[in-house]
């Protein structure tokens, strides 16, 4: 569904990502885990064209995305959470839910914003408060809802987790899995939490100093006798 | 016109000008110093359709709307916009809006010694106060330029709050990159911010003549008021917007009038210092402008400290 072909991606001169080649199956979640600076955000950025591409391409659905726009991935039915500012602190839920809803056809609008708020409904009774005023979590559930009403079939999750309290991490592991089985999207999940992260993932991808150096069943690396070195980046 | 008349038609008209230097800022990060020439120039296409049509000042409302919102959206597209995909940083595009001040002031100057041959009227310096009238006892000029500002702001209210295009507008000021991720061509919000603040820029030049002379060079003059009214109120906000154009409106005209009592009328060429003074102190009691201040954290720790 989605694909990456020896891409050498960063930002501006900044060379971070070296030759990754990378797939995405559909209606299955994809966890890329690695240490800090292995390239896992700049991987979903380049993905979604937010950052440079040196070289390399970018497939989805088998048509070549490498040079479009974000504006024109989202179309397309890509969606990508970062990890903070990912939803509009001044404005209100509705209305996050609304921008969200930008490119959907008017018709359709409600129905969207209605499945959104089936799948997170802790968001209904907020809808009138601006979204800088909700705890992380819910900003995160907001920040899912609003992939949901875009008609998103790929969600890019830029480790949806962080700095939450537990009870919240749990939580959207517990959506992100129901957004796969309920809705079947495809969800392509960056998390440091890497043990829950390759628990509900099917496939995995472990990224050490930006090159791919695990890829394959989320379970065999979770398995892998040397899984914790891998995890810190130690190779040998 | 009494003080209080002429202060609230100068704050009216700040508002204006103010709003829309917020707007681009906040849109395209450009502080255009080439604002006060966007308003001269709505003063000299009224003054144009007034001697070569005989057009009330007033009626030409509409045509410095579209005409100065097309003068906002060319220098965007053919200057800013190019370098702003070069990733030119805030300095550069300061200087170039004061190049481009200068250009337009040659431009505005050229234009009205051809003005003043072809009507054989002086265009060099006018002033509309003669073609104003009295209505229920109060200057036309108060009511036009209060509706015109009460219009402007409830459109405009209408807009970012009621409409699709609204949400996706302070979406674009407040994250672009995030907007663009949702799927909003930012670059359209950016090219009516442009348009809309040239519009609203060149509606106030043409009201400016009724309160004051326009030569070509008032744009560099009155740059100084609508900076400060768009700082003292937060660059980063169109309500600072208008908070701060009443207020430095206010201070520059009532201040100005009871210096000038004491001083002699001499001070009234020095007005705009009041304008700078109201600026440093709100600067260095509120650094991000009067809605940068968390309001509630100050109420509270006073009230906590009593």
């Amino acid at each position: 569904m989605l694909r990456t072909v020896k891409l050498n991606a960063g930002y501006k001169e900044l060379h971070i990502l070296f030759d990754v080649d990378a797939e995405m199956e559909k209606n299955k979640i994809t966890a890329v885990v690695g240490p800090n600076g292995s390239g896992k955000s700049t991987l979903l950025k380049s993905i979604f064209g937010l950052a440079t591409i040196h070289s390399g391409k970018v497939f989805f659905n088998g048509g070549e995305i490498t040079k479009y726009p974000p504006h024109a991935r989202t179309k397309m039915g890509i969606a990508y959470l970062p990890q903070t500012d990912n939803v509009f602190a001044n404005l209100t839920v509705e209305e996050n839910l609304r921008i969200a809803a930008y490119t959907v056809d008017k018709d359709e609008v409600k129905d969207r914003i209605n499945t959104a708020l089936d799948i997170f409904p802790e968001l209904e009774r907020f809808m009138k408060r601006k979204a800088g005023t909700l705890s992380g979590g819910e900003r995160q559930m907001l920040a899912m809802a609003t992939a949901l009403v875009r008609k998103a079939n790929v969600l890019m999750l830029d480790e949806p987790t962080a700095q939450l309290a537990p009870k919240f991490a749990e939580l959207i592991f517990d959506r992100v899995v129901k957004l796969r089985d309920d809705l079947k999207l495809t969800i392509l999940l960056v998390e440091q939490n890497v043990q829950r992260a390759l628990e509900i993932s099917d496939d995995a991808y472990l990224l050490v100093s930006g090159r791919v150096a695990f890829s394959g069943k989320a379970n065999d690396l979770l398995e892998h006798e040397k899984f914790e070195k891998l995890c810190m980046g130690i190779l040998d | 016109m009494s003080v209080i008349e002429g202060a609230i038609v100068y704050s009216n008209l700040l508002v204006l000008l103010s709003v829309g230097l917020t707007l681009t800022y906040i849109t395209t990060a450009v502080p255009n110093f080439a604002q006060g020439s966007f308003a001269v120039f709505g003063s000299y296409i009224s003054l144009t359709l007034l001697r070569l049509y005989n057009l009330h000042p007033y009626y030409s409302l509409p045509f410095t709307f579209v005409l100065g919102g097309l003068l906002g959206l060319t220098v965007y597209l053919l200057m800013l916009r190019p370098l702003i995909k070069r990733e030119a940083s805030v300095v550069i595009l300061m200087i170039s809006t004061l190049a481009l001040d200068l250009i337009l002031l040659g431009i505005i100057g050229s234009y009205s010694d051809s003005l003043a041959q072809f009507t054989h009227k002086s265009a060099s310096r006018f002033i509309f106060t003669p073609y104003d009238f009295n209505l229920a006892g109060l200057s036309a000029i108060l009511l036009v330029s209060s509706l015109v500002i009460f219009l402007s702001l409830f459109g405009l209210f209408l807009l970012l709050y009621k409409t699709r295009f609204g949400v996706a507008l302070r979406a674009s000021m407040e994250n672009p990159d995030l907007a663009e991720v949702m799927g909003v061509n930012v670059e359209y919000t950016r090219l009516f911010s442009w348009f809309l603040s040239g519009a609203l820029a060149a509606m106030a030049g043409t009201l400016l003549p009724f309160r004051q002379e326009i030569v070509p060079s008032t744009g560099a003059i009155i740059i100084v008021s609508i900076f400060a009214a768009s700082i003292v109120g937060g660059l980063a906000n169109i309500n600072g917007a208008l908070l701060g154009g009443y207020i430095i409106g206010f201070s520059e005209s009532f201040l100005t009038y009871n210096l000038s009592a004491i001083l002699g009328t001499g001070i009234l060429l020095y007005s705009k210092v009041i304008s700078l003074v109201v600026l440093v102190i709100v600067l260095i009691l509120a650094p991000r402008g009067i809605t940068g201040v968390n309001w509630r954290r100050v109420l509270w720790k006073k009230s906590s400290s009593q």
